[in-house]
């Protein structure tokens, strides 16, 4: 049986493919399917920038989508912000 | 805040911090694991994931040298979140295995299963 953090891995993709899924190729999230995934997910990131600079900031390729690894620099800065926020509070 | 308020994504992050900290509380330097934390970790919560490299010191060891980008002996919580970012590549990886990537994408089963 996986531990809660492989569990909390495996979930990330699924978060991941709930939006890339939606629509063209299965592992791009492209600008509104982006949005869609901060504004169900992340709300309160979209407090530090908005979707656009968060997607122009992750869209390393500027190929106008974010793909599987540009998702993962997401996670990656909203976990060292969420852990910031909780030695903050 | 209440855990049902939060996004799957929200909940997700928020056990990847809470395992950071439960073990990087246990010896000094409370907000980063050294390296017997780290083994503690690796060896308890990533036992599926790194079956086979929890037995050998060597190679946690070796993981923990390859993470700790600025060289302190320890892991912040910005060196250990690569190692998650890293283990999300791997487990997509395995589930693509046999499974395909493009308009028929499919999942088959992750790391650890």
């Amino acid at each position: 049986m996986l531990t809660d953090l492989e569990r909390a891995i495996d979930s990330l993709i699924e978060v991941f493919h709930k939006y890339s899924l939606l629509k063209g190729n299965a592992h791009a999230l492209y600008r509104d399917d982006f949005q869609k995934l901060l504004e169900t997910e992340g709300r309160r990131y979209l407090r530090i920038k908005d979707a656009n600079a968060w997607f122009k900031e992750l869209d390393v390729n500027s190929d106008s989508a974010i793909n599987f690894e540009e998702f993962l620099i997401l996670v990656v800065k909203m976990g060292v912000i969420a852990h910031e926020d909780i030695h903050k509070e | 805040k209440m855990a049902d308020q939060l996004s799957q994504l929200e909940r997700d992050i928020e056990t990847i911090i809470n395992v950071f900290h439960q073990y990087s509380v246990r010896l000094e330097h409370r907000d980063a694991l050294n390296q017997k934390e780290f083994k503690q970790l690796v060896q308890k919560e990533l036992a599926n994931f790194l079956k086979r490299e929890k037995k050998n010191d060597a190679v946690i060891n070796d993981i923990m040298e390859d993470l700790d980008t600025n060289e302190d002996k320890e892991l912040s919580f910005e060196e250990y979140i690569v190692l998650v970012a890293k283990l999300t590549e791997a487990s997509h990886e395995k589930m693509h295995e046999g499974h395909p990537r493009g308009h028929r994408h499919s999942h088959g089963e992750g790391l650890g299963e």
